[in-house]
């Protein structure tokens, strides 16, 4: 290397001039406007709409399902929403809240954005809060289960489309209640917000219709491959059933782990729905057969709007719709309402529009409604069963709509 | 006791397969940072391409003659990453062990966003080759039949690399290479070709291993750093540059992952760094130093 | 020329930060603050890498519980200006002075894996320590510090704040460097074993140096919570920790003011330059990474060259 020329001085400087080069796109000024919200949507009949989504990382497959339920629909219906052209900036939340926090204020900052629409992570939701309030601009959370959401942290600019954690597992804990295993579930879920509610959730329903617990267990979120140490615990705890919430990379190892290790014969397993959906229920394959959980959506729903819906996800991405490709596609379906209604883009006008939007009856997950500013909906128990080359999740009971505090 | 015993016999069991596994992935790691000071960080992504190819070349569901290939194109492709690795960091002989140690990592972040983009983010599950993937009965509890053949192979491959390092003139020249550099290389032989040498099996050893984890870890982004990290740990703990350190690290780590989260529960987050934290107070070299150090 | 140059050169750069709001669009002023507040991290770890030779991957854990401090303080205490980051700066130094003792006893790298341990463990704590930090949704709602009463909200003159308190923290690293501690600091560098031959007490040295470090990256963690008002665990753990590294060796280990302006780089690439590449940002980071390895000046010359600033 001797000779060399270059230094590091040189190449910070030339790193430097890129960087200057990209801060002219930025030039304007910070000064004056107080730091409100800029006035948008008032360029005749447009409206712009930021999509917050992880685009690389462990959650970039729900991303791209919530990506592809928002551009389905906005293609279904001519790239106008409420009588509005729409135009979609997306900003990747990336794996944490430090990258999320930044793409929404890119979003509503740089690109001025009108509504917010997406958000997988809880923690940015709620990071975001004081923010999008400040803005007075509305955020409709497509994803992110935080019970405090919609409750403690609350916003009167803050609506979701999608669902709360304990609200997911509480169905399944009136359910296995009800079908009989009055004692003896085992209880699993990671040492996280998220687990905890979908405990909390499960436990309380499960012990209010007369259940008992048989034993409950957190492995480490995030750092748990290996799920044998707790596998023996549930076999040594005499359970009859276990119930446990995993989502992503953990739920293929658990199910799979599962079946290795032979529970799936003895001890029953029933989960939150996202420990079989989506592109984890093709990593497990046979491994989840027999598995029920529940969920406000499966893709084999017998209804009119979801058969539509699913004919034409396939045909556009060669794929089966997810949850989540649902609540972007509601998401889409409750804006256009609202702005029909509010004739405004301002997170004020939607805001009070969303509060008189009345029942969801087109929707592919069935007939649904706000309730505290968070989806009062059916839920599903579904089952995996065999279905030609691959796996589905079987509808095998439906309930009345839950809302978050049930 | 011996009702404690019996119900945790399994997770100690577990413990002894996950640690023959680590034991062959670690071991590569140790060795060419007890013979050339160099820290490869790019050891977990190694192991992530093994991963991936055990899933594109055994697919879903491998036969013996898929996970056979398999193992063999990891191999090769190990061998490739190691010695390209050791080119890499050739240049920079002379330079600080942190330098070696960072290009590493450079490499590592690229070798994991290249992977992501060819084979994409989703989670990817592997079985093990047909009658290998049922179970065996243990204690009145089943266990997966993969993880006991695990420990087989893991210590078949302890007792040859023992062979090797004690009976043959490579394993000499490995066991003096990491006691003192400077004199192997006044004795005449090559340190570059040595360094190559050792770089390159250390990183097949990581791909095979990859390959031999599909059955448990699968294949995902992510998978790099949760690997290197066990390995760091394993190494550190064991003991730099020594065989018998990695296996008894690998060993100790593996007992902490299966019976010690069993056991002690509410600590289980704390339990992996709250023992490295103990044993590098208490002995900083580990427990096995290889090295005159 | 050069005389001029190199005195000018540092005076200019911070006009040309005093004068940035005037120039840039808001978004463009957040990111330049964001891009501070690691800058700050970044130098308090270049003390430690550059100028001692200690490479740790743990430093986000004092950047974190000075954070966390002023978060917490900040929702339940007071929002008064400089509390909460007086808080934070003696969080980060009392963090760091505990783990520091146990940390210093090793070298090269082990110092490496035990600091990642501890930045490991720190993290652990606050995922499960939830009355204080909100466990694994984060310490949200932060309130915007108050000047006098008045929330600093507007981004101009919140970047003018974090630039304030940046200044600060720049200086006290900047006058540690360049005393006779700090050089006796880059003699524990080059050779440790002389500088105990001669008399220092190396592992005193070494361990006030990660307390001084400590406390700098407590203070740009409370920067942190001001400017993002939000603290989760990743901030705390091997994935800021990493970040720093990386800023500090791209912009030259030794160098303080090279630091933050690898940091910038750093947070450019993830921020602005990552989305427009479908999120592999970490790539670009990657190749800029072994890029600057490779073409590192040889040994001590790079390191002399950095001394003046």
């Amino acid at each position: 290397m001797s000779g060399l020329v270059i230094t590091r001085r040189r190449l910070l400087g030339m790193f430097g001039a890129t960087g200057a080069a990209a801060a002219l796109s930025a030039c304007g000024s910070s000064l004056g406007g107080g730091g409100e919200s800029s006035s948008g949507g008032e360029q005749g009949g447009a409206v712009k709409i930021g999509l917050v989504v992880p685009q690389a990382g462990v959650y970039a497959p729900v991303g791209l399902d919530l990506q592809r339920g928002w551009d389905l629909w906005l293609e279904q219906h001519d790239g106008k929403i409420g009588g509005f052209t729409a135009t979609t900036v997306v900003g990747d939340e990336g794996e944490t809240p430090q990258t999320g926090v930044a793409a929404v204020q890119r979003l509503l900052q740089s690109d001025n954005c009108d509504v917010l629409v997406g958000v997988v992570s809880s923690a940015t939701a709620l990071g975001v809060r004081d923010l999008v309030t400040e803005s007075k601009k509305l955020l409709l959370v497509a994803n992110a289960g935080a019970e405090d959401i919609t409750g403690k942290a609350a916003s009167p600019y803050i609506w979701r489309t999608s669902f709360t954690n304990g609200q997911v597992s509480g169905v399944m804990g009136r359910y296995l209640a009800e079908q009989g295993t009055k004692d003896g579930v085992f209880v699993l879920a990671p040492d996280y917000a998220a687990g905890a509610e979908a405990t909390a959730g499960f436990q309380t329903a499960y012990e209010a219709a007369g259940g008992a617990i048989a034993g409950s267990a957190k492995p480490p979120f995030g750092k748990t491959q290996d799920y044998q140490p707790f596998l023996s615990q549930i076999q040594s705890s005499g359970a009859k059933a276990t119930f446990c919430f995993f989502a992503g990379a953990e739920a293929v190892a658990f199910v799979k782990q599962y079946r290795q290790f032979g529970l799936a014969d003895t001890i029953p397993l029933y989960g939150s729905g996202f420990l079989t959906e989506g592109g984890v229920l093709t990593a497990q394959g046979a491994a989840a057969l027999g598995v029920q959980t529940s969920l406000h959506y499966t893709s084999e729903l017998d209804n009119e709007h979801n058969k539509d819906f699913v004919a034409a996800y396939k045909k556009k991405y060669d794929a089966v719709p997810t949850v989540y490709s649902v609540q972007t596609w509601d998401a889409a379906g409750v804006l256009d309402r609202a702005l029909k209604s509010a004739k405004a883009t301002d997170g004020d006008a939607l805001s009070k529009a969303l509060d008189g939007v009345g029942s969801i009856d087109d929707s592919p997950r069935g007939e649904w409604s706000f309730e505290g500013q968070t989806p009062k909906q059916k839920f599903y128990v579904r089952e995996v069963k065999q279905a030609g080359e691959g796996f589905v999740n079987a509808v095998i009971a439906e309930t009345e709509p839950v809302g978050q505090d049930s | 006791m011996g009702a404690w015993f019996d119900a945790n016999l399994v997770s100690v069991l577990n413990g002894v397969a996950i640690g023959c596994l680590l034991f062959i992935l670690a071991i590569g790691l140790s060795l060419v940072f007890g013979m050339m000071d160099v820290l490869n960080l790019a050891h977990g992504a190694t192991f992530l391409v093994g991963a991936y190819t055990g899933w594109v070349v055994g697919g879903t569901d491998p036969t013996w003659a898929t996970f056979l290939l398999a193992l063999a194109v990891a191999l090769g492709i190990g061998l490739l990453v190691g010695a390209g690795m050791s080119l890499l960091t050739e240049p920079l002989r002379r330079r600080s062990h942190l330098d070696q140690a960072l290009l590493t990592l450079g490499v590592a972040l690229i070798v994991a966003e290249l992977l992501s983009i060819a084979f994409g983010n989703d989670v990817q599950a592997v079985d093990a080759p047909p009658g290998l993937d049922g179970t065996v009965t243990l204690l009145g509890s089943a266990y997966p039949t993969y993880r006991l053949v695990l420990i087989v192979v893991g210590a078949v491959f302890a007792v040859v690399l023992w062979a090797l390092m004690s009976r043959t003139m490579i394993g000499t020249v490995i066991r003096a290479t990491v006691a003192d550099r400077d004199m192997v290389s006044a004795i005449g032989i090559d340190n570059r070709k040595v360094k190559l040498a050792v770089f390159a099996a250390g990183s097949a050893l990581a791909a095979v291993a990859g390959v031999l984890g599909g059955p448990i870890y699968g294949a995902r982004p992510g998978l790099d750093s949760t690997v290197l990290i066990l390995a760091l740990v394993v190494v550190v703990i064991g003991g730099l540059g020594s065989v018998r350190g990695a296996l008894v690290g690998a060993l100790v780590i593996g007992q902490i992952e299966s019976l010690g989260r069993a056991v002690l529960a509410d600590a289980a987050s704390f339990l992996l760094f709250g023992a490295l934290a103990v044993v590098l107070v208490l002995r900083p070299q580990g427990l096995f130093a290889g090295a005159a150090r | 020329m050069t005389r001029v140059v190199r005195t000018g050169m540092p005076v200019v750069a911070w006009l040309a930060l005093a004068a940035a709001p005037v120039f840039l669009a808001p978004y463009a002023t957040t990111t330049l603050a964001r891009m501070l507040v690691f800058g700050l991290l970044a130098a308090s770890l270049a003390l430690l890498v550059g100028v001692t030779g200690l490479p740790s991957l743990g430093h986000a854990a004092y950047f974190g519980a000075g954070a966390y401090a002023a978060g917490w303080f900040a929702k339940n205490v007071s929002t008064t200006a400089p509390l909460s980051l007086l808080i934070a700066a003696a969080t980060g130094g009392v963090v760091a002075a505990a783990t520091g003792w146990v940390a210093v006893r090793a070298r090269g790298v082990f110092f490496l894996v035990l600091t990642l341990a501890i930045g490991e463990i720190v993290l652990q704590v606050a995922e499960v320590w939830e009355s204080m930090t909100g466990g694994s949704n984060g310490l949200y709602g932060i309130p915007a510090t108050t000047i006098g009463g008045e929330p600093v909200v507007h981004p101009a003159y919140l970047y003018w704040f974090v630039l304030a308190v940046f200044a600060v923290g720049f200086a006290v690293l900047w006058l540690v460097v360049r005393s006779p501690y700090g050089t006796a600091l880059r003699g524990i560098h080059d050779n440790e074993p002389r500088m105990r031959a001669i008399g220092y007490p190396t592992a005193l040295y070494k361990y006030t140096v990660f307390v001084i470090a400590g406390t700098v990256a407590g203070l740009a963690g409370g920067l942190f919570a001001v400017q993002q008002r939000l603290v989760t665990p990743a901030d705390v753990g091997f994935t800021t920790a990493a970040l720093a590294l990386l800023a500090v060796i791209i912009g030259g280990a030794g160098s303080l003011w090279g630091a933050c302006a690898g940091a910038g780089l750093v947070i450019l690439v993830r921020d602005s330059l990552g989305p427009t590449l479908d999120g592999h940002g970490p790539l670009v980071l990657g190749v800029v990474f072994v890029l600057v390895v490779y073409l590192m000046p040889r040994g001590v010359a790079g390191i002399r060259l950095r001394r003046a600033s």
